[in-house]
């Protein structure tokens, strides 16, 4: 049943995707997103959604996207649960919850995460490959401050230590090796980048491994949540907290130090957009990435804010992997991985797009989580959870090449 | 002259830089695929100053070269000693090697001239794990292989091992085709993953009360065959298993653990190696599921007990599987080299991985003793009819040419097949325990004291 519908849905979005940007282009109107509004309403109400959208040929209105998009994922669900009607993720609607509330958190760090990779590229148009050893490198720094080096320091000092120390690697890398691509020395600045950037990823990963050894370090849970009953402790149906567990509605738990690393990643975002929005380097650095030419006629030196924007890229990596090493071991190479989901996200989010890089975070933790949790096979669900992303990436790249918020080409 | 300012800055940047990797890179880092860096420096060199090797010296001219040759005896070995392999396998087994071809160099070397030891790193990679096996080959001339611990490499590595007669004992690969394929060339000192699995369904039944098992494997050419047979054997005895693979790397498991927890099972193995089993042992813990709520084999690993309880630090009341002799049984030589290797490393025990290694060089260096040539031909003769005394116990190769499996009226697998590698149940029944100190619950034989069932 799922097979067909499957192939219902594809055939339809293809004819769509093929058809409908040449019959908006004969009909001389504007071609943006046809190519998407087409694929997505071919999946969902098949040549009659398409003879509609060619019919009447309106405007394509975030509404003409949300729609058939909505109604795509709805019919796919329902084919899903008719086929499978036993799955935990048909039957069990604590699961879905659970699952859901898992890959929100894990989504939101994952932003955080890609916002750093997303703001170098706004504003120094560098992808940069050696985004994954600093997210390795902050969780490594709060494990040696608060475990090794001082021992019984609050986590959340080392936290702030880790910022500032991949803060301060960025900003020294930047100054020594981005630096010269604006002042005509580097011939192919591009290519200049990615290979400096892929050399200082090696050079951070195998340094580490040189210095820590390949042993897997973790780090304590850095917060101890207090005993909470609430409504009431004979009944404690809403929330249920106890140092290692956070439980809401009497079926979803969490471990709390995914909480937490979920609250250092809001607070973290929070600043963020504050700092972006509401101070004045803040809106130096938007105008960077909006025009170089215009922002440095308005006395704002471009190259302060690419150090500036390279060093916050490298430490909101670091902050992510910062609040991850409570959560996961660490060992030298797990940036690897890291940096390539990273990638998929920004990508979906559209390269450079703030927002698309939190959307697509939370996009992918969501995707991630329900695929490992819903795909029937136990033996492929997990295996696959870098394929997931994978798809997602794809299926972007080949409905709506800018990205969710990305600019126009 | 900024311009020349910045190119400076460059400069002193980039020395820097390469005089940070040239201090820290020999300590832990081997690279295949550049010679000079990838050649680990034989730890009794001092007593071989003729064999240093300058950079680019692979263009030496062939007499030198057979000079070299005729001066030491070259043992290639292999070991994961970079991601995605598993490191921390990799550099046990680097060090279970020095302290092997000291004691070989100490005792006179190998048929009168010093060994000399390429290690090599696979990166648990097969296709890596082949360029190595052809550099050692073709470029290092060396007459005989040891080592590795992945089994997805072994497989490939066996190939090459076949195309150019060269000697191999496998160390630490455990899955059944690697001496299944009946190669002269292919033996090993590491238990089968079938055999492992049938050890486990039994431990499993001996505990009484378990139906259903969920088996959380590695997507690799070790945990995909070693979750089956472990499978089989279970149903055999009517017990069911489920079977969750990931891949290695994988950090988080939360969605697989709540799936797991939705098939209610009575027991979870874990077949998943490396950092990735810390992850899954202590997020089932704290989901609920974890060694002290229900009972868990957890990987290996936990053996390495300090950084066990680090990572995992609700992981008390856990199983874990040893291979090699129980340490009531120790030998001299198990004693010996358990103390070298903790002076070492500093670590509290040995993990299997490491007595396999020291093994399989020593073992190796016998037989080319015993074979009285570097003739690969003798040297299998030579292999198949050791018997050494080692970290494991008593080493023979009894499936062989000469009694080969129809005869002897067994498997396949068992060719050139080590047959006896103890392997026991340990189980963790205090938080912190030190490894040594786990007790034993498995088998009769061995054991040191009762499990402590979580629930009951």
């Amino acid at each position: 049943m799922l097979a067909y519908v499957l192939l219902w849905m594809v055939l339809w979005a293809m004819v769509g995707g093929v058809m409908t940007p040449r019959i908006y282009a004969r009909k001389d109107l504007d071609v943006a997103n046809t190519g998407l509004a087409g694929a997505l309403m071919g999946a969902a109400l098949g040549p009659f959604g398409l003879a509609l959208l060619w019919w009447r040929s309106p405007k394509l209105t975030g509404r003409w996207l949300a729609t058939p998009g909505v109604l795509a994922v709805l019919l796919f669900a329902a084919a899903f649960a008719r086929t499978y009607p036993g799955n935990l993720c048909v039957s069990n609607g604590s699961f879905v919850v659970t699952q859901v509330v898992n890959g929100l958190i894990l989504g939101l760090i994952y932003g955080l995460m890609a916002l750093g990779l997303t703001l170098i590229f706004s504003i120094l148009g560098v992808v940069s490959f050696s985004h994954g050893e600093f997210y390795m490198i902050g969780g490594m720094l709060v494990y040696y401050m608060s475990v090794v080096w001082l021992p019984g320091l609050n986590p959340l000092v080392a936290l702030v230590g880790a910022a500032l120390i991949t803060f301060l690697i960025g900003v020294v890398f930047e100054r020594l090796f981005l630096r010269v691509m604006n002042t005509g020395q580097v011939e192919r600045p591009g290519e200049y980048a990615i290979l400096v950037t892929f050399g200082l990823a090696f050079f951070l990963q195998y340094l580490t491994l040189a210095l820590v050894g390949a042993t897997p370090k973790k780090a304590p849970r850095f917060l101890d949540y207090p005993r909470l009953d609430w409504p009431s402790p004979e009944n404690p149906w809403l929330l249920r907290m106890r140092a290692g567990t956070v439980e809401f509605l009497d079926t979803v738990s969490i471990a709390t130090p995914r909480v937490t690393a979920a609250l250092i990643a809001m607070v973290m975002l929070l600043i963020l957009m504050w700092f972006l929005y509401r101070t004045w380097i803040g809106k130096a650095l938007r105008a960077v990435s909006e025009d170089r030419q215009a922002a440095a006629v308005t006395g704002i030196n471009p190259d302060t804010m690419n150090t500036l924007a390279f060093g916050m890229g490298t430490m909101l990596a670091g902050l992510s992997g910062a609040s991850l090493v409570q959560v996961f071991s660490w060992v030298p190479w797990v940036g690897t991985l890291a940096s390539a989901r990273a990638f998929v996200i920004i990508v979906l989010g559209g390269m450079g797009s703030l927002p698309g890089a939190f959307v697509g975070g939370l996009i992918v933790g969501l995707v991630e989580a329900l695929g490992a949790g819903c795909i029937p096979d136990p033996q492929r669900a997990a295996a696959y959870i870098p394929a997931y992303g994978m798809v997602i990436l794809t299926l972007v790249l080949l409905l709506k090449p800018t990205g969710l918020f990305g600019r126009e080409l | 002259m900024l311009r020349s300012r910045r190119v400076w800055w460059l400069l002193a940047a980039l020395t820097a830089l390469v005089l940070a990797l040239a201090a820290c890179a020999p300590a832990n880092v081997q690279q295949v695929g550049s010679p000079p860096a990838a050649e680990e420096e034989a730890p009794g060199e001092e007593a071989m100053p003729a064999q240093e090797e300058a950079p680019g010296e692979e263009a030496a001219p062939a007499e030198e070269a057979a000079m070299e040759e005729a001066e030491t005896i070259k043992i290639g070995a292999l070991a994961p000693l970079s991601a995605p392999g598993s490191v921390t396998g990799g550099e046990a087994m680097k060090a279970a090697f020095e302290i092997a071809l000291e004691e070989i160099n100490e005792a006179g070397g190998v048929l009168g001239k010093p060994v000399e030891l390429i290690l090599v790193d696979t990166a648990g990679q097969p296709e890596q794990g082949v360029a190595a096996m052809e550099k050692l080959i073709n470029e290092d001339k060396v007459v005989a292989v040891v080592g590795e611990y992945h089994s997805a490499v072994g497989l490939a590595v066996k190939e090459v091992a076949r195309q150019y007669h060269i000697p191999v004992v496998f160390a630490e690969t455990w899955n059944d085709d690697i001496t299944a394929s009946m190669y002269p060339e292919v033996f090993r000192i590491a238990p089968l993953s079938s055999e492992v699995a049938a050890v486990d369904a039994k431990f499993i039944a001996s505990l009484g009360g378990i139906e259903k098992v969920v088996i959380m494997t590695e997507n690799t050419g070790y945990g995909i065959p070693a979750a089956e047979s472990t499978t089989e054997r279970l149903a055999e005895l009517g017990i069911e298993a489920v079977t969750f693979s990931a891949d290695l790397g994988t950090q988080d498991f939360s969605a697989i653990i709540e799936r797991i927890k939705a098939e209610e099972p009575d027991m979870i193995l874990v077949l998943v190696t490396g950092e990735t089993s810390y992850n899954f042992e202590q997020q089932a813990a704290e989901a609920g599921i974890g060694p002290q709520d229900i009972p868990m084999i957890c990987n290996q690993v936990a053996g390495d007990s300090e950084s066990y309880w680090k990572n995992v630090p609700d992981g008390n009341l856990c199983f874990y599987r040893r291979i090699g002799l129980p340490r009531a049984l120790y030998t001299p030589e198990t004693q010996a080299f358990a103390e070298k290797y903790m002076a070492r490393t500093g670590k509290a025990d040995v993990e299997s991985y490491a007595m396999e290694a020291y093994d399989s060089l020593k073992l190796m260096a016998q037989a080319i003793n015993e074979a009285g040539s570097t003739d690969a031909d003798a040297i299998i003769e030579a292999l198949e009819n050791i018997e050494y005394q080692g970290a494991l116990g008593t080493i023979t190769f009894p499936v062989n040419s000469k009694n080969p499996p129809e005869a002897a009226g067994v498997e396949p697998k068992w060719w050139h097949q080590f047959p006896k590698p103890a392997i026991t149940m340990v189980q963790y029944q205090e938080p912190g325990q030190d490894s040594k100190d786990a007790v034993v619950v498995f088998p009769e034989e061995y054991k040191t004291g009762e499990p402590i069932i979580p629930g009951r």
